[in-house]
């Protein structure tokens, strides 16, 4: 394909606002007549809640309102409805809202919260899905079965089981009869956090014309706004939802996280607007928490390498609330095989309530908490078969005529996974590795890796693009930009479809309901891919529109025109030619009557034939995949136990680079997360539920110094849906590192690990167990 | 009990009422509707509040606004001239090291303490100082890169000059 503008670095529209202080981000937002509001969180991360005192808080310089959850007859949520916007007669994890104070001053309401006084009868607290699913356990939620949920969801009565999510392929677990090798283990990717760098917020308003102005830290507004207007009865055009700048997301930010809970306090104060803005303590404790997944893991295979058969058992703690780790863990099993077919499949995944923080979207939803599972057992398989781990790979790559769990056949424009781990292998294996010295030993290890979007089948995203008089365009759209570029993106694609640069492209500054394209979440890596699909569409709308009128100003037929970006030109003759500019807003003739449509369009895109699971857990649930390769080197201190990362290698198969330098960009700062949960990251629990590390001093984000040397590549095997080819890359960079460097660790010491974080204490203890690997 | 303090910031003389305990993000944020300089967390860690007073980056959420009294603050909304950007600006913002944009703030008014007092700081120098900021987008090679294109523009001005 013969590009201009996709394929080249281009900056980021946005770049000088932020590098100069003036991008607005929620807690820059100040509004007329604005209170504030404090959270009072429980004592107990599981308790009844016997009464809760407000008279002495009510009293305090500077109050407004208290707020409890008394009264509160709706519950909400998008899958299961079991949140409530704050506690009515029991707390289920430690940052369950329990009261709040409306104040004039943050300080205000943050001293009349602690005058709050709440009398509360502890109950049994589970902190892992493995003893909430115990039976006798007690409920987290009773009657859980009657809350409204999705058709597709099956709970469990009288247990903590939220949903039970099942795919039976090929003969399932019968199919282990045709195995000659069969191995099983455990694994562990525990509670992590996104913790962007900006905290959660909203400012939410009630209005005395009855509609609701809200501004929140989030890359869904529509289904906020469509949320609100359920839970307070109003038209859905009537709640107004705005995403300012975020700073960063990585899966935190999407779904309701806070926004029922401000509504709920801010509904006390009608005519005010109401702000909240989490601490970095309650950033941890109060709003959505990642992975928590442990995958019981057996694998089938013949002795020529061939796998036969998988299955899979998640047990994820999925936190007080299920709403949102429901797909989490529907999305980790039937992605349990990483890009191996298996003829046969089992695979369950039970979401469990316990009494942490709900688990929702990280960067990766699902895929590298049970691809650690997958990928160190490909390493413990070819071990076990004598067999090189890479060619066992290698013979069960999904590659083209090869059938998925989900039951879909994969294509060549699929992606080139063997390219992608060939040349990983390259880089890899191009130099012996260095031998052991006195103070470090060296290890090794390369994984292949798979992610599908995991969205909603209704989930589109609009695109609303006009031309100005000038033959300049303006984009508006519904998707969330939260640091990964989308809007420079948006002006390549829109660029190159409309032949013109790129610098001619204005794109929107925020997203705003009353305006914005609609657009479901920003989730799931499909922006470029579905965004710039309705991109082209609406640019393809658009010189459709420009040549019926120019069409009339040549006095010609459409069909012997052709677009030219500035000119539409006939094709036999250029030199009859109008510029486009002039055709803008109709175009105008010499006595001024003026002919043609004014030049504008709309447009949509979703993922084609996309769908919901069928009676096996299987459909067109996946339809579009990125593969990649993914290696490291490190070395191991033997005095402390510490992981040096050496290097880092990454190649996928992309489809198409749309910019250089932001698509580095972009694993550059995957990998640095994934290698944060896989050597420091951990939200750790105590007995009675207390996050004992909720700061980002104690919960150790990687650093600068902790940064690591990588290499990047990319292959481009062109993609049938996405934009000039592309694919989605956005979260697949942080699936290979966990399993890497356990996989690593055994290539060093000779002594499996089955969980991160590798910390130092840990990797000491398996140096005093150290054997010669095999 | 509130205090009178005049101090300058981005250039300009200001008086200002304060109360003892208050920190200078808060005089900055607040009362100065400075909103460039970041809040990112509870305990001094994440660096996306740093400003540059006396010519030294410092924490603006752990620093006492009194501290400020007769001192020359600088933030980020002070190192543009007019349309003209900065070169640390330039450099970070075409070096990718501009993601969701958070911690830029903070990390621009580090390299502009640091390299404004000490254009020849060595890699020993600028990584101690860059380690004082968290970035959770980046991966930091693209920080790395912009600041040292920073500090080449720098001294290509002062040769100028
Ligand atoms: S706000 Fe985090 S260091 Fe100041
Ligand atoms: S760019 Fe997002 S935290 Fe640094």
């Amino acid at each position: 394909m013969d590009l201009k503008y996709v394929g080249k670095t281009y900056i980021r529209p946005d770049a000088i606002s932020k590098v100069t202080g003036k991008a607005i981000y929620l807690d820059d937002i100040r509004l007329p007549d604005m209170l504030h509001a404090v959270v009072l969180r429980p004592k107990y991360a599981h308790a009844r809640i016997k009464k809760v005192d407000t008279a002495e808080a009510e009293k305090c310089p500077g109050v407004y309102k208290v707020v409890t959850g008394a009264g509160c007859k709706f519950r909400y949520g998008d899958n299961i409805k079991d949140l409530q916007p704050m506690a009515v007669d029991k707390v289920r994890y430690i940052g369950d809202p329990v009261a709040a104070v409306i104040a004039d001053t943050p300080a205000h309401a943050r001293a009349a919260v602690e005058k709050i006084v709440v009398d509360y009868e502890p109950l049994p607290v589970y902190t892992d899905a493995r003893e909430a699913i115990k039976p006798g356990a007690a409920l987290i939620h009773e009657g859980h079965e009657k809350y409204w949920r999705l058709p597709t969801l099956h709970e469990t009565a009288d247990s903590n089981i939220a949903n039970t999510y099942h795919l039976h392929k090929g003969r399932g677990e019968e199919g282990f009869d045709e195995a000659e090798v069969i191995i099983e283990e455990e694994f562990n990717y525990p509670l992590g956090s996104c913790a962007a760098i900006e905290p959660h917020g909203t400012i939410v308003w009630f209005k005395e014309d009855r509609t609701i102005e809200v501004w929140s830290t989030s890359i869904c507004p529509f289904i906020i706004r469509e949320d609100l207007a359920n839970s307070y009865g109003v038209p859905v055009g009537d709640v107004r939802v705005h995403t300012p700048d975020l700073g960063g997301c990585f899966g935190y930010k999407s779904d309701i996280t806070t926004e029922q809970t401000i509504a709920w306090i801010a509904s006390f104060a009608p005519g005010r607007p109401v702000k909240w803005v989490a601490s970095r303590e309650e950033d941890f404790t109060s709003t959505l928490l990642a992975h928590g997944i442990r995958t019981r893991m057996k694998m089938g295979a013949k002795k020529d390498g061939t796998l036969v058969a998988l299955k899979s058992t998640i047990y994820h703690t999925g936190g007080a609330y299920a709403d949102t780790a429901v797909n989490v863990t529907i999305a980790s099993t039937h992605n349990s095989t990483g890009p191996y077919e298996f003829k046969h499949c089992d695979l369950t995944g039970y979401t469990v309530y316990t009494n942490t923080p709900a688990v929702g979207a990280y960067r990766g939803y699902g895929h590298q908490e049970s691809q650690i599972a997958t990928e160190r057992m490909m390493d413990l398989m070819a071990r076990k078969l004598g067999m090189d781990a890479l060619a066992l790979r290698k013979k069960n790559f999904l590659s083209e005529g090869k059938v998925n769990a989900v039951g879909e056949t994969m294509w060549k424009h699929n992606g080139n996974l063997l390219e992608c781990a060939t040349r990983v292998e390259k880089m890899l294996f191009s130099k012996p590795k260095p031998a052991e010295d006195a103070d470090y030993v060296y290890g090794r290890s390369m994984v292949t890796v798979m992610k599908s979007p995991k969205g909603a089948p209704f989930s589109t995203k609009g695109c609303y693009m006009k031309m100005n008089v000038d033959g300049s365009v303006t984009i508006n759209m519904g998707g969330a930009e939260v640091g990964q570029g989308l809007r420079t993106i948006i002006r390549q694609i829109a660029g190159e479809a409309l032949k013109i640069a790129p610098e001619r492209v204005r794109v929107y500054t925020e997203i705003d309901t009353q305006y914005s394209p609609y657009e479901w979440q920003t989730i799931g890596s499909m922006f470029t891919t579905q965004g710039g699909r309705a991109i082209i569409r609406a640019a393809d709308k658009l010189i459709t529109l420009l040549k019926n009128t120019a069409a009339q100003v040549l006095k010609t037929d459409v069909d012997y025109l052709e677009y030219e970006g500035d000119y539409v030109i006939l094709r036999n003759d250029p030199t009859i030619r109008v510029a486009t500019a002039e055709l803008a807003r109709g175009y105008i003739t010499d006595d001024g009557i003026t002919i043609g449509d004014l030049a504008q369009s709309v447009s949509d895109a979703r993922l084609p034939r996309y769908s919901n699971p069928d009676k096996n857990g299987q459909g067109s649930i996946g339809v579009t995949y990125t593969m990649g390769a993914q290696a490291v080197e490190l070395r191991i201190e033997k005095k402390t136990g510490k992981i040096l990362v050496d290097h880092f290698y990454s190649v996928f198969d992309v489809g198409q680079v749309i910019n250089p330098l932001q698509i580095r960009g972009s694993v550059l700062g995957g990998v640095t997360m994934a290698i944060g949960a896989a050597l420091y990251e951990e939200v750790v629990f105590d007995a009675e539920g207390h996050i004992t590390n909720p700061q980002l001093f104690k919960y150790h984000l990687p650093t600068y110094k902790e940064s690591v040397e990588q290499t990047i590549e990319f292959v481009e095997t062109p993609d049938p849906i996405g934009p000039f080819g592309a694919r989605g890359i956005g979260e697949h960079s942080v699936i290979g590192a966990a399993p890497a460097i356990l996989n690593a660790i055994y290539d060093a010491i000779g002594v499996d690990l089955f969980e991160i974080p590798a910390t130092p204490e840990k990797v000491k203890k398996a140096l005093e167990a150290r054997k010669e690997p095999k | 009990m509130a205090e009178k303090m005049t101090f300058k910031i981005n250039g300009l003389d200001r008086t200002v009422e304060i109360e003892p305990e208050m920190m200078l993000i808060d005089l900055l944020r607040d009362e100065l509707n400075l909103t460039g300089t970041k809040r990112g967390c509870d305990n001094s860690t994440c660096g996306t509040c740093v400003v540059v007073l006396n010519g030294k980056a410092v924490k603006s959420c752990n620093t006492l606004a009194s501290k400020a009294a007769g001192a020359d603050v600088i933030t980020v909304e002070g190192l543009a001239s007019g349309m003209e950007l900065h070169p640390i600006q330039k450099a970070i913002a075409e070096s990718g090291a501009v993601q969701c944009g958070f911690c830029t703030p903070g990390i621009v008014m580090e390299l502009y303490g640091l390299l404004e007092t000490n254009p020849e700081a060595g890699e020993t120098e600028m990584t101690n100082a860059l380690n004082k900021h968290l970035c959770r987008c980046t991966g930091y090679e693209p920080i790395r890169d912009g600041a040292l294109i920073a500090q080449k523009m720098m001294k290509e001005h002062a040769k100028a000059k």
